[in-house]
């Protein structure tokens, strides 16, 4: 990549901080407080997943025709709605990124034009806090690999659950179930295994320096 | 030329009216009270300063996953009723057409709110609106704001990238996998650019003040005539719509 940006490697972490914390401009470390550049990064890669779930819904149509024969199946396709909110708890790692994440992600998609219209946010209210609940039990403190994989099996949960809620209630009890468990399974690998992979690729190139996630690369999976 | 009505509307009214109509259609799923509906929205498109054309050309993904979503419901809902196509294993009965029929009405009528919402909202005025009515932290609000004003760049910076990884011949392996790799290496690269951007977006604002505890907005967000109306219209067509499948009795709740 190319490395023209003067202002992405100005604030070097210091050698003795833990990995997990950041350490904020002025020096004292205040961990659980947003900074503007949190505010904004978090935006940013939220602004940038919505566009990728606006063409994952337009995908969707597709997929439904592909699984008419046996509806559940399209639980399996639900993991990529839930990127943002991981995404966005691995990288920015402050209580709410979250659920920030996926709702601003999910707005952005409805503006775009979604076939699901203003449901959307509301999907995605509910999968972020899906997805917060996870980090918050860490205390904000572990992003290993088994966190972000729970994360995105915990926030497919609550989208299979809403899923079902308001689309497939006529369903039988054991094909909502297996809606529920296929969504969770495909948040777990999509949302889960592939935002951490991303995440740890991100950091590799330098772009995370000024955030608290500036060194996942060199963590520990487990 | 005067502003088209709903472009003068405080984005919070026409949320509400939105999010009212769409809930109160998700209740339901029966052709009446989504024919209602779609009626009554397309008969509010001029106050929305939209052209039949300019819809199409901007809800056509709607329209399409609509008449995907009734073609399916027609081919597997109870066949009940009389058989009105048969072949092979294709069969339309009077009634799962008519299952059909609501499903595509109702994802158009569920989708067009959020058209006209984009389309007659400025997203300043969303932000103004959130930060100065409804209390959102501004940082946040603006911050996003700010965020939703790169879409235009990153898709342009998308295409630049493509553009460069092809001149030096990197991506677009061979075999099945060959592409979706190349997409996940373009869609990090991307996202770097955009780290890096963002990264830089917020040096800028912090060194404009930007994120204090205080703030004060240049434009005041308020609600007006406009926006009585657009509720009032929002409850009215609202109203109309399960007033009439009630009335002809196609009510059809989702939970029974």
């Amino acid at each position: 990549m190319n490395d023209t940006d003067p202002t992405s490697d100005t604030i070097p972490a210091s050698a003795s901080a833990p990995a997990s914390a950041p350490a904020s401009a002025s020096g004292r470390r205040r961990p659980r407080e947003w900074r503007v550049v949190d505010v904004i990064v978090a935006s940013v890669i939220s602004v940038a997943v919505g566009v990728i779930f606006w063409a994952w819904s337009a995908g969707y149509a597709g997929i439904a025709v592909l699984t008419a024969a046996f509806p559940p199946l399209s639980g399996l396709y639900g993991g990529g709605w839930l990127i943002a909110g991981v995404i966005g708890g691995l990288i920015i790692r402050k209580p709410g990124a979250a659920l920030y994440c996926e709702v601003l992600a999910a707005v952005v998609e409805a503006m775009l034009g979604s076939a699901f219209g203003l449901i959307v946010v509301i999907s995605g209210l509910v999968q972020g806090i899906g997805a917060e609940l996870v980090f918050a039990v860490f205390g904000y403190r572990r992003f290993t690999l088994p966190v972000a994989v729970l994360a995105g099996f915990v926030s497919g949960v609550f989208m299979g659950v809403h899923g079902t809620l308001t689309y497939h209630v006529a369903w039988a009890f054991e094909w909502q179930l297996l809606y529920v468990v296929l969504g969770a399974v495909s948040g777990a690998v999509v949302a889960g295994f592939l935002s951490w992979v991303g995440v740890r690729a991100l950091s590799r190139t330098g772009a995370l320096s000024n955030l608290a996630a500036r060194r996942a690369h060199t963590e520990r999976a487990l | 030329m005067r502003r088209a009505l709903l472009t003068r509307a405080n984005p919070l009214s026409k949320l509400a009216a939105a999010l009212l109509l769409t809930l109160a259609l998700l209740l339901t799923f029966d052709w009446a009270s989504a024919g209602v509906a779609l009626a009554c929205e397309l008969a509010l498109l001029p106050l929305a300063g939209l052209r039949l054309r300019t819809l199409l050309a901007r809800g056509w993904p709607i329209l399409a996953a609509a008449l995907v979503g009734g073609y399916g419901t027609a081919l597997l809902a109870p066949k009940t009723g009389t058989v009105l196509l048969e072949w092979g294993p294709l069969v339309f009965t009077g009634g799962s057409l008519e299952s059909g029929l609501a499903i595509a009405l109702r994802g158009v009528a569920i989708g067009l709110p959020g058209i006209f919402l984009l389309a007659t909202t400025d997203p300043t005025d969303l932000a103004d609106a959130l930060g100065q009515r409804m209390r959102f932290p501004h940082r946040f609000v603006l911050g996003a704001l700010a965020a939703v004003r790169l879409v235009g760049l990153l898709i342009t910076e998308w295409q630049t990238l493509g553009l460069a990884r092809r001149a030096r011949g990197a991506g677009a392996g061979a075999g099945a996998f060959g592409r979706p790799r190349a997409s996940a290496g373009q869609g990090v690269a991307l996202l770097v650019q955009a780290m890096r951007r963002a990264t830089r977006l917020a040096v800028a604002m912090e060194a404009r003040g930007f994120g204090g505890r205080e703030r004060t907005w240049a434009r005041a967000s308020v609600f007006g005539a406009v926006d009585l109306g657009v509720m009032g219209g929002g409850a009215l067509i609202t109203t109309a719509a399960l007033g009439v499948a009630l009335l002809l009795g196609t009510w059809n709740p989702i939970w029974g």
